[in-house]
């Protein structure tokens, strides 16, 4: 198809100076049969094991998830600099791809458009893109070769593959060869057929002019070596998906499909304790398929990694690699499965190393603090968190095999109903002072207050039980508690494994609550906010569960609150785990303090979504800490940085983290911790709620 | 082996203790039981020398309905089966009635060793063990912490005094655990399953053929003396409190 170049016809001879146009047909369909021959492997090889698990339900709030999280790579973006190198590098291929098919469609069919103005803005923001992709190679390039950020490696050990270098030099490759094919055709077409928009395909324009001298017979013979060069390393990059971390252009998407839509931090109850005859996650055929298919959506980007408070305080677990090793295990594992199918057996060969315990080491599991931030920051949305308790729930509800002093904490919820194991009769005691009812003397109570284990039985939580009795009491809200038929929530024994106590503690209380026909409940721990909150519904607890913060904003906006005295020094809010990323409640208390006079609040680096958590969730709080740093210490330095007097807490297991951690650091002259209930009663300067009453 | 462990239902150690008013024992109602610490020791050793040296593992209790549960604590720790010993005869029972009752249930078994708590932390009696082991007229060793039993012996150690005991006895005999012997396990959750299926043979006084005679009798139960609450000695000057501190632990405390 020869091309008239003149005014009003601008536009070029798509495939000019490339015959062989079956050959092309044929390199085509050999790269694409390599492709779907690897990606039907890799259905086998996600098909081969794995527990049944519907994830094809509400589809439009899945194929949001696609484009909000794929196309338009929400989480990506999150971090600065690799998302914007992600995003050049995928924006850039993405619109590439269409120029190819419009130019493909231009040869094969014809393209009425594909001629002036159409055609100046196509080669111009071909040109742009183009750029695009080779300014995202060079900054991955940068990053993962000079720059090292450790979120690339693990304790400082790059984990750089081959396949890495490949990927780049591919899509560097393509791009590269691209602007020389570009360059040579413009100054062939330029200097001998009369072609005058040249300057729009600047990139190609430019590198033209670097080619004066050379002969055009030469040119046209170097255009067309070029020219299939970058067709072969376009195919070879079609061809070579499958088989490498590139796998992730569909993986990850179709992760981001698949999406937990349950609240955060959800775990699946077990159901069948009666019948089932093993718990947890003891196998990899424990988990379910979609557990498994997580593993190859993960691109090893290290946002999990990066804000992992086990990882960062030198403690054997990263998000990453746990993920990494299921996935070598599970590709190790589906294989044999695979060849022992081929082989006309159905018997599963017995594998060499266990999961728990050799591929995942018991330090790994037990080093979660469930605070997370590895699922917020994924951008695969990789559940790494259930994955972690399944295996724990092996070890605790299987084997017995888990920490003495965790033992001791789920003896004493048993006997006690508290993990401190003091005597369940004592429960009520922090409510002498004030005088509060319970809803045995007062059943027309409002709301039921929650106290829970810590506002129950720690010296500290207690205090906090009062000061936020006291706030109510001073408003007017009505409200009462269960006193000693209150028992423990049980979200250490969920989180750390022991499923079986947790149901048994969540449906005593439950029993009880629904017993006094409870409506609205308040809890002053997160945890216990949450497990009511999204928990007990699967056991048939249904309340309005709110948190004291929520609470307390609620008043101080009615003006049932009135703050009237000044605090002095400069507060920091540290987020607790269970309010910030597992509900989203990051404003609410940041409001409260910010309502009382004199309040000069700072914000720690690590702050909201990215908070770092204080080394207490995950039943950690019970456990001792004998690998790497302290959290609690490493969180008390963050305050420490930023000078800050107060650490506000909305969480009794923060409390008592961060007070240890201004201990550990002999700041107690200097700093203090404090839940923003005390903080509130404090400002309220009230001495005594009932003469305010 | 044929492996014994006794074991007694006692209120936790943090439960509310109140006296009934006519001191004849205490309230139970609202009291968590739990097994004895000492026996759970003793449960864990069982298990460990089953685990050893093969065979199965006897919970014997006695105690009112209640104290099933805690042999099917035993049971989902991992022991084989369990005699619950219940007759109204034997509440209030002195050690010697206890010891009179195991032994009649455990002479109609085959057994290689024994194990008991060293004392419950209930009655604090410490007899139990012992007066069963003398009923078998088997050897004893007693408030062992440590224990090895191989070739048809056994070898403990017993802490005493500044030193410590090792002490040597043929099977059968009776071993009374002491905090320190082993790390009593936390059931498995299958093993909780297993054990509501597992075998308990339930036996009263007749089925033992024993005539109960209590000798030793609880006359009364009183409450201990309330805790007076501490003081603290106000004001500003260090001196004058110290010097206040050292009146009050001569004159009211008499200790210095």
């Amino acid at each position: 198809m020869e091309h008239i170049y003149r005014t009003g016809n601008e536009g070029r001879e798509v495939f000019w100076n490339a015959p062989y146009e079956a050959m092309l047909f044929a390199f085509t369909a050999v790269a694409l049969i390599i492709f779907a021959y690897g990606l039907y492997r890799r259905w086998q090889m996600w098909a081969a094991i794995g527990k049944a698990e519907k994830r094809t339900d509400s589809a439009g709030e899945r194929i949001m998830s696609i484009i909000v999280n794929g196309f338009f790579q929400a989480r990506t973006f999150k971090e600065s600099y690799a998302g914007i190198l992600h995003g050049l590098i995928f924006f850039g291929f993405f619109v590439l791809i269409f120029g190819a098919a419009i130019d493909a469609t231009q040869y094969h069919i014809g393209l009425p458009f594909f001629h002036g103005t159409f055609y100046i803005v196509f080669s111009l923001i071909m040109e742009i893109f183009g750029l695009a992709v080779l300014l995202g190679v060079v900054m991955a390039v940068v990053r993962r070769y000079i720059t090292k950020p450790d979120l690339l490696g693990y304790r400082e050990e790059p984990d750089n593959t081959p396949d890495d270098a490949i990927i780049l030099v591919l899509i560097g490759g393509i791009i590269v060869t691209g602007f020389i094919v570009e360059g040579l055709r413009l100054h062939v077409n330029i200097n001998v057929d009369g072609f005058t928009w040249g300057e729009w395909s600047f990139a190609g324009f430019i590198l033209s002019k670097t080619l004066t001298g050379i002969n055009y017979d030469t040119a046209r013979i170097l255009h067309k070596i070029m020219w299939w060069t970058h067709a072969f390393l376009a195919l070879g990059f079609i061809a070579y998906i499958p088989y490498s971390r590139l796998l992730h252009i569909l993986t990850t998407p179709a992760n981001q499909y698949m999406r937990s839509l349950k609240p955060a931090g959800y775990l699946e109850p077990i159901r069948d304790f009666e019948t089932a005859e093993s718990f947890g996650t003891g196998r990899l055929e424990d988990f379910t398929w979609k557990q498994i298919f997580d593993s190859d959506a993960c691109t090893r980007c290290g946002r999990c990694q990066d804000g992992c408070p086990a990882y960062l305080s030198g403690k054997p677990l990263s998000p990453k690699k746990l993920v990494q090793d299921l996935k070598t295990y599970w590709i190790d594992r589906a294989s044999a499965q695979l060849a022992a199918k081929k082989a006309g057996t159905d018997e599963m060969p017995e594998p060499e190393k266990a999961m728990v315990g050799d591929v995942i080491d018991l330090h790994e599991l037990w080093s979660c603090t469930n605070c997370m931030y590895c699922m917020e920051h994924c951008p695969a949305f990789i559940e790494h968190v259930p994955k972690i308790v399944g295996m724990r729930q092996h070890k605790v509800l299987m084997e017995a095999d888990f920490a003495s002093e965790l033992q001791l904490t789920y003896r004493n919820m048993e006997n006690n109903s508290n993990p401190w194991g003091v005597g369940a009769h004592m429960r009520a005691d922090w409510a002498g002072d004030p005088d509060v009812k319970t809803l045995a003397e007062d059943p027309d109570a409002e709301y039921l207050f929650y106290v829970g284990c810590a506002g129950s039985f720690d010296d500290r939580g207690k205090k906090v039980s009062q000061a936020f009795a006291n706030i109510l009491k001073a408003a007017g809200v009505s409200f009462g508690i269960l006193g000693t038929e209150e028992g423990c929530c049980g979200d250490s024994a969920m989180r750390g494994g022991n499923e079986y106590l947790y149901q048994i503690m969540a449906q005593a209380n439950i029993e009880v609550m629904t017993g006094y026909g409870v409506k609205k409940i308040i809890c002053t721990c997160p945890h216990g906010y949450n497990a009511l909150k999204k928990d007990y519904p699967l056991f048939g607890g249904n309340f309005e569960v709110y948190h004291h913060t929520e609470i307390i904003a609620d008043l101080i906006a009615q003006g049932k609150i009135v703050l009237k005295k000044p605090v002095e020094g400069l507060f920091t809010y540290h987020d607790s785990c269970f309010l910030g990323r597992y509900n989203n409640i990051y404003n609410t208390p940041r409001d409260i303090l910010k309502a009382i006079p004199g309040m000069k609040l700072v914000e720690m680096e690590r702050t909201r979504a990215k908070s770092f958590c204080c080394g207490a969730g995950g039943a950690r709080m019970w456990m001792e800490e004998n690998i790497g740093e302290r959290i609690n210490d490493m969180r008390t330095d963050q305050a420490i940085a930023v000078n800050a007097g107060s650490i506000a807490v909305a969480c009794p297991f923060c409390l008592t983290m961060m007070t240890d951690g201004i201990k550990d650091r002999s700041m107690e002259e200097e700093m203090a911790s404090l839940d923003i209930a005390e903080i509130v009663w404090e400002a309220m300067d009230i001495k005594g709620a009932d003469s305010a009453s | 082996m044929n492996i014994i462990a006794c074991v007694k239902q006692v209120p936790d150690s943090e439960a509310l203790i109140k006296v009934k008013p006519d001191g004849s024992g205490i309230e139970e109602a609202g009291i968590k039981w739990v097994m004895n610490t000492y026996d759970e020791f003793g449960v864990e050793e069982a298990l460990k020398t089953r685990e050893k040296h093969g065979g199965d593992v006897t919970v014997v209790s006695i105690g009112p309905a209640r104290a099933m549960e805690t042999i099917r604590t035993a049971l989902a720790m991992g022991a084989e089966k369990g005699i619950h010993i219940d007759d109204p005869q034997l509440e209030g029972a002195d050690a010697y009635t206890t010891a009179s009752a195991l032994a009649a249930a455990i002479k109609e078994i085959p057994y290689d060793i024994i194990f008991c708590g060293q004392r419950a932390i209930d009655n604090d009696s410490g007899q139990v063990g012992s007066i069963l082991a003398e009923l078998l007229d088997i050897p004893q060793l007693t408030i062992i912490t440590k224990l090895d039993v191989e070739d048809g012996k056994v070898t403990g150690i017993k802490p005493i005094e500044g030193a410590q005991l090792v002490i040597e006895s043929p099977l059968p005999c009776l071993v009374t655990a002491q905090k320190g012997l082993n790390e009593p396990r936390y059931a498995s959750l299958p093993g909780i399953m297993k054990a509501k299926k597992k075998p308990v043979d339930i036996k009263d006084v007749a089925a033992l053929g024993i005539t109960v005679d209590i000798k030793a009798k609880v006359a009364g139960m009183t409450p201990p003396p309330e805790r007076p609450p501490g003081k603290i000695i106000e004001g500003d000057d260090p001196a004058v409190k110290a010097a206040e501190l050292v009146r009050l632990l001569r004159e009211e405390a008499k200790i210095i």
